[in-house]
């Protein structure tokens, strides 16, 4: 009874794998569109993701000239919600897995 | 943000509300933005849709209750905490609709151009229309941005 209590659950290779494997990551895109207000996207960048001005023209205006801005990395569910806000804001944006991590 | 009354010109903005609310109506039905998601996507985006209908078409009723008895009678339409926000995204998602439908044959280039000098005298009537809603819903935008960060609306300038 003694030597199964202290026998692990799972092989030590296991183990360590479920350690060191992070989950994948994803990007939340912002994408241009050349109706809406300027300062009305800076706004809305600014109350979704907390950035401070510069940093929310920065991507404003890199959506403005490239067609796109990755404003945001993270977890999965947490992108969802982003780009679902985004869109309720008529902003448009999408997901895209971050291929870096 | 206190309440802030703004008055408009009757004469100038109540012709343009059977327009607007045309369009509102077909907003009702089609997201102003569609969904950029990937195939993989489609159940998301399924949805989604239903939930962003619903905001959209509260949004811009939050809009049409500005047009109520003391706007026809004295022009006063009144913005505060509760109302400004879905009023702003409803300006939003009207503008993208005419850009999308009633003005969908104007350049890029050449709506901006007449953006900025608010002339219409080269488009037709029916256009002309169209485009003084668009720009009422901008100047309406400006207005409700102004209150809530008065620096915004500067640098657009």
């Amino acid at each position: 009874m003694i030597l199964a209590a202290e026998r692990p659950h799972s092989s030590p290779s296991a183990h360590a794998v479920a350690e060191t494997t992070m989950p994948p990551r994803w990007r939340v895109v912002f994408l241009n569109d050349a109706v809406t207000r300027m300062s009305y996207a800076v706004m809305v960048l600014r109350k979704l993701f907390g950035f401070d001005e510069t940093t929310a023209t920065k991507h404003m205006l890199e959506a403005h000239e490239i067609g796109r801005s990755v404003v945001w990395v993270g977890l999965r569910e947490s992108a969802e919600a982003y780009v679902f806000s985004l869109q309720q804001w008529h902003l448009s944006a999408t997901l895209e897995p971050d291929e870096t991590s | 943000m206190k309440r802030v009354e703004v008055r408009l010109s009757i004469p100038a903005v109540a012709p343009l509300l059977d327009l607007i609310k045309s369009v509102a109506d077909e907003l009702r039905v089609n997201l102003a933005v569609p969904l950029a998601l990937s195939d993989a996507d489609a159940e998301l985006a399924s949805v989604w849709s239903e939930d962003l209908l619903a905001s959209q078409r509260d949004d811009c009723d939050r809009l049409f209750s500005l047009f109520d008895q003391e706007f026809f009678s004295e022009g006063v339409v009144a913005f505060d905490r509760d109302n400004a926000e879905p009023v702003l995204r409803a300006c939003a998602a009207l503008r993208l609709r005419f850009r999308a439908t009633h003005l969908e044959k104007i350049p890029d280039d050449t709506l901006e151009a007449l953006e900025a000098s608010s002339s219409m005298g080269e488009l037709n009537e029916t256009v002309q229309k169209a485009f003084a809603c668009f720009l009422f819903l901008d100047e309406l935008q400006k207005i409700i941005m102004k209150y809530l960060d008065p620096m915004a609306v500067e640098e657009d300038e």
